[in-house]
């Protein structure tokens, strides 16, 4: 067996994918990517438990960590380097406005407007919900097995969320993404359902339950899951929490070589802004697509293989044939 | 370069008759997808109508790279008098549909290259990539409707091109 071989220009890209998994905010702990073991994904269907963000674009990062020289002797002169700060931040805009997409680009809590009651005081994160549904057995996460008149209560089309009633408990809460802090105890039944990224939408609808055009992030609900009807979503300008995820960012070159982006830990560093891009670039003042902008600061977890503590690994696969050095 | 373009060629090819197996035309005996090489064909007094017809423009050369880059303008032109069962009248309806095959022939933005002087075609080492095309205005002459789109497709040159 013999191979030829070429020599590979630097990669020619047209887009930048984004993929998210979600940190274990209670033991801290990080989904991490093995660009050797999965890095020939299909791009359209990541590994689990990585989820698509889609397409995005102005993906900019930066180191921000700073080194000091360690000086020696008269004059003094540079010996060697130390890394006194470890930071770095960046920056994208979301081609897709998604449960996901807008949770990751705004600075705190994101939550799903639950469908209200009837006669519901208005409040601006969602008035009190309508009492929500108790899933049956032998539902899954593409297929909820509801009572007669409870699937009455949804068409299709309908937004669900699906997850515990709250109940005094405290600390993170949301499965399987952790989407609040709770710091004190909260009157509101229906909080971990404002506040989880479990939710889908409903593609049919029939008298023994709902099925979902995709399954469920958190898989088949668990006992005491309730599911309510969703509207839309919202978040807030201020708060004190932090959504963290671990991300994974993916450039295709055009020889079919890859280049990987793995940032374990992300947090936002910013509220929640938007880009305005102009359609036609010729007509500034007409129509113009919406972009979520986000902006993020990356934290350092501890690498097992040699105890470093870093912030991103970069990956490169290179094109087949492609030399090496 | 000639490899890039019949990859090219050759990957719009096999893409249309997938997407519209209906689209044929016969030439020199043969019925074949509805696409064809304007410089590898006698020359035509006009078009024929409803097919796609490459043409390739401009081309550029960067050397400064560990492969040579080519980039070949290539245009796309096609044209449509409607359907005879619908007397013409169907005409805006036939331009659309042939503007919808073209973007669906041009994802993905790549292909293989390979040599079609071997036989069978060798495949090379390198892939064939191009660019979103831009599509030009619809002209409109009597009952015919015409449009063209260009793309650049990039290449790179590799050992014995």
């Amino acid at each position: 067996m013999a191979a030829n071989w070429f020599s590979a220009p630097a990669p020619v890209a047209r887009r930048v994918r984004a993929y998210f998994a979600p940190v274990n905010r209670v033991a801290q702990t990080p989904v991490l990517f093995d660009a050797a073991e999965q890095g020939g994904f299909s791009l359209d269907r990541p590994p689990a438990p990585w989820i698509s963000l889609g397409w995005i674009q102005e993906f900019t990062r930066k180191s921000r960590s700073k080194t000091s020289p360690v000086l020696t002797g008269i004059p003094a002169a540079t010996l060697e380097q130390v890394r006194t700060t470890l930071e770095a931040e960046l920056s994208l805009q979301f081609l897709s406005w998604t449960k996901l997409t807008m949770a990751l680009a705004t600075g705190s809590q994101h939550m799903n407007l639950l469908v209200t009651a009837s006669g519901a005081v208005p409040s601006g994160d969602g008035a009190q919900a309508a009492v929500a549904v108790i899933p049956q057995s032998g539902s899954t996460a593409t297929s909820i097995v509801l009572t007669g008149a409870d699937a009455a209560k949804f068409v299709p089309g309908s937004i669900i969320a699906l997850d515990a009633d709250y109940s005094g408990q405290m600390g993170f809460v949301g499965a399987p993404v952790a989407g609040a802090y709770v710091r004190q105890a909260l009157a509101d039944v229906d909080y971990i359902r404002r506040v989880t990224f479990n939710v889908g939408l409903v593609s049919q609808v029939n008298s023994t339950g709902l099925t979902l055009a995709e399954p469920l992030p958190g898989g088949a609900p668990t006992a005491g899951d309730k599911l309510q009807a969703v509207t839309g979503f919202v978040d807030r300008d201020g708060g004190s929490f932090y959504q963290e995820w671990s991300a994974l960012f993916v450039m295709q070159g055009s020889q079919g070589e890859r280049i990987f982006f793995h940032y374990p830990r992300l947090q936002n560093m910013a509220g929640a802004e938007e880009a305005a891009i102009p359609l036609d670039g010729k007509n500034k003042n007409g129509q113009t697509r919406v972009l979520l902008k986000g902006q993020y600061l990356a934290l350092p977890v501890t690498d097992p293989l040699d105890g470093e503590r870093v912030l991103c690994y970069r990956s490169f696969l290179p094109a087949s044939n492609a030399l090496v050095q | 370069m000639q490899n890039a373009k019949d990859s090219f060629y050759m990957a719009l090819r096999t893409r249309l008759a997938a997407i519209n197996p209906e689209r044929t035309i016969l030439l020199r005996g043969t019925v074949r997808p509805g696409i064809l090489v304007e410089a590898a064909e006698a020359p035509f007094s006009q078009f024929p109508n409803d097919v796609y017809v490459l043409r390739w423009l401009g081309l550029g050369i960067d050397i400064d790279l560990g492969s040579t880059m080519a980039a070949e303008e290539c245009e796309i032109l096609y044209q449509t008098c409607g359907t005879q069962s619908f007397g013409g009248l169907d005409r805006g309806r036939s331009l659309d549909e042939m503007d919808r095959e073209l973007v669906a022939m041009f994802a993905p933005f790549y292909t293989p290259k390979l040599n079609y002087t071997a036989t069978p075609p060798t495949v090379m080492l390198t892939h064939v990539f191009w660019d979103e095309p831009g599509f030009g205005p619809i002209s409109v002459q009597r009952d015919r409707l015409s449009r063209s789109a260009k793309v650049m497709v990039y290449s790179y040159q590799e050992q014995g091109e």
